[in-house]
């Protein structure tokens, strides 16, 4: 019976109950449709910097960190294969590469880049540089000693294209600069595009070759299956690995990006109380509108010798029903919302130079998270129930006296 | 204007008064048919002779500004230099020294050598449009690039080459294609360099040949971007330029292994 009143107490005022309603949906929707954008965005980095010939676990000799220069390589890459072999779990990926500084340089142009001699076969499942990458001209092929893929923007800005040379320089094992020529064997788009600005790719041998480098390389990186397990992995491989070398995991590796994303969790929890504490202001208001004008009402029920407390509960029952309607709607809304956008994504292509310094990818697939859906509708229900607790004592309150003497 | 200097009209001026230096025999000019590699190397150990010291006024010019520098130079065979700035006064002491293909820089203000990495080599030199790689890869010329002759002109009397140089396939050369013009007395009058759409991106221009240190030698060294590089730069590229004046060269048969240390970088006293 109490159900019934409560449901026919909201619907005496309409009008006012769909704008309580409105003000409910639109918060909720926004919670969860932001929640889902931000984890995208999170995830869309967190994939970019995996991608990015990061890996989820990476081994490099001692110093090579503090200094990515080819005297810091790794002589002994065979015993660490073997080794890595041992203990990764089945279906994870790894690859060697040789990576350095560099100039790259043609008629015209030069600039700072990031040189990677890569394993034409083994690195395709390991970052994003692949056959599929590559939008004009071919992929390497092992044995190719002066093919080089450059990215897209790369070679806008250097106005070249396949089959002209770009010269590299570095700095050999001897400490001597190292220079030689390539021919730009194809053109890689990349998510982002500071990846396409700032690396070139040649095969390691070729690499091995103008660094004067007889063998090893200077850095392994490991894909484990669905990205899972990183942790213990690490700790397993140093274990067996000698202490000459040093196994990071991605979150090591990437610093900036794990810091940042736990800055977007506490970013939207507070976006979350944000949204709440504007609409607990309404949700106060109205119920207490809705309180005092049914004033003699309760009064009455009070003389009838109704318990305070039944009060509290009608009142509260009335609010609850609202939130959950208000939380319903707001759900299927946003899940509807995030439904359509994940199709096609949300496509930043407009603004991706402001999108690429937050290490965005231009197209952004939001992403639910259950814990972030409970969390919005915890929060709007739960404390939504306690700011109504205010007007439900206040109408508690009343005295019969009081309440039928007030007009 | 130094400009009218340099047109090659204006070349053979005062070259004509020396037809017959020693430092040209005619008669091996003509004992074999010219070919490009030869051209190209006799030219180029012409210019630079075995050991030479020289001092030269450098003027980086701008369409807003102009810089005027005194260097004094020393070179010995097709790989070693050092050079000082002596004037302006505030760049006083600045040395560049190369050796084989590494190059060390010293500034006197704070004390220091640095050897040039990677990342610096296609930078200017002291502001100018030499590069550090065109100081620092100079016997290039002669490793990198295979020669062909594709035009042979008279002027006053004097046979004038035009070689193609394409640079071999694996060199680590960023031009698609240089070309030079040597006189047939082995004086290097111009040199274009291409890139590899063979549109011009710099012209190095000799001029105003005259007697110095025992062979005629052009005094004025031009190095200008070529006009069509790019919209923002065609505008001025006639007033960008860097102009080199030698004012004394002397070609020695050798100068002493010490000279070309970095230890003569760093030490102003002794190299005087």
């Amino acid at each position: 019976m109490q159900i019934q009143i409560a449901w026919r107490n909201i619907w005496r005022n309409p009008r006012r109950t769909m704008i309580m309603l409105t003000a409910m949906i639109i918060g909720i929707w926004s919670m969860i449709f932001l929640g889902g954008m931000m984890r995208g965005m999170m995830v869309g980095m967190i994939n970019n910097g995996i991608s990015t010939l990061t890996g989820d676990i990476q081994i490099h000799a001692k110093g090579y960190r503090d200094d990515p220069s080819i005297e810091y390589f790794m002589p002994d890459l065979k015993g660490i294969e073997k080794t890595i072999n041992k203990i990764l779990p089945r279906g994870s990926r790894y690859t060697s590469r040789i990576r350095v500084n560099a100039i790259a340089a043609n008629a015209r142009h030069s600039t700072g880049v990031t040189m990677v001699g890569i394993h034409p076969v083994k690195e395709p499942g390991v970052s994003f540089i692949g056959p599929g990458a590559v939008v004009h001209g071919r992929y390497l092929v092992p044995g190719n000693n002066n093919g080089i893929l450059i990215g897209r923007a790369m070679a806008e800005k250097f106005g070249t294209k396949t089959g002209h040379k770009i010269i590299l320089m570095s700095e050999n094992i001897q400490h001597d600069i190292a220079s030689k020529a390539f021919i730009i064997m194809g053109i890689f788009k990349a998510e982002m595009q500071s990846t396409e600005k700032h690396f070139v790719f040649v095969t390691s041998s070729s690499a091995r070759h103008m660094l004067k480098l007889a063998k090893g390389a200077s850095e392994i990186s490991i894909i484990l299956p669905h990205h899972k397990g990183d942790k213990k992995i690490t700790w397993n491989l140093r274990q067996a690995i000698p202490d000459s070398y040093e196994i990071h995991t991605w979150q090591e590796l990437l610093p900036i990006l794990t810091s940042y994303l736990k800055m977007f969790d506490g970013f939207m929890y507070i976006w979350f109380l944000v949204i709440f504490i504007a609409m607990g202001f309404g949700i106060v208001n109205t119920t207490l509108m809705a309180v005092y004008e049914r004033m003699k009402e309760f009064g009455l029920l009070k003389a009838l010798g109704m318990r305070p407390w039944l009060i509290i509960r009608s009142v509260l029952l009335e609010s609850f029903m609202l939130l959950v309607i208000g939380t319903a709607i707001g759900n299927c809304m946003g899940f509807l919302t995030i439904h359509f956008l994940s199709i096609t994504g949300i496509n930043l292509t407009s603004l991706s130079a402001g999108a690429e310094f937050a290490g965005l990818s231009r197209i952004i697939y939001p992403v639910l998270y259950p814990k972030d859906i409970i969390m919005a509708n915890v929060v709007v229900i739960g404390l939504g129930l306690v700011v109504s607790l205010y007007p439900a004592v206040k109408a508690a309150r009343f005295t019969p006296v009081e309440a039928l003497s007030h007009e | 204007m130094l400009v009218c200097f340099l047109s090659t009209g204006l070349l053979n001026c005062r070259a004509g008064q020396q037809p017959a230096t020693p430092a040209v025999p005619d008669a091996m000019l003509y004992r074999k048919p010219v070919t490009g590699d030869f051209l190209v190397k006799k030219s180029f150990y012409y210019m630079r002779g075995t050991a030479s010291i020289s001092t030269v006024e450098m003027i980086v010019h701008r369409p807003e500004w102009e810089r005027h520098m005194t260097i004094n130079a020393w070179t010995r065979g097709d790989k070693n230099s050092i050079f000082f700035i002596t004037a302006p006064p505030k760049d006083n002491g600045n040395g560049t020294l190369k050796k084989g293909r590494g190059m060390w820089i010293f500034n006197p203000k704070i004390n220091r050598t640095i050897k040039l990495p990677p990342s610096m080599m296609s930078q200017s030199w002291m502001g100018s449009d030499f590069s550090n790689n065109d100081l620092s890869k100079t016997d290039s010329l002669l490793k990198d690039y295979t020669h062909r002759i594709v035009r042979t002109e008279t002027e006053n009397s004097l046979k004038i080459y035009t070689i193609d140089s394409t640079p071999k396939p694996d060199a680590p050369v960023i031009w698609g294609k240089l070309q030079l013009e040597i006189r047939q007395d082995f004086i290097l009058l111009k040199e274009v360099y291409y890139d590899e759409d063979s549109k011009p991106v710099k012209i190095l221009t000799t001029g105003d040949i005259q007697m110095m240190g025992n062979r005629l030698f052009p005094v004025m060294w031009k190095m200008q971007k070529a006009e069509s590089v790019e919209s923002d730069d065609s505008v001025n590229s006639k007033d960008k330029y860097t102009l080199l004046i030698y004012k004394k060269i002397k070609f020695v048969p050798d100068l002493p292994e010490r000279l070309f240390t970095l230890s003569n970088l760093k030490n102003p006293g002794k190299r005087r």
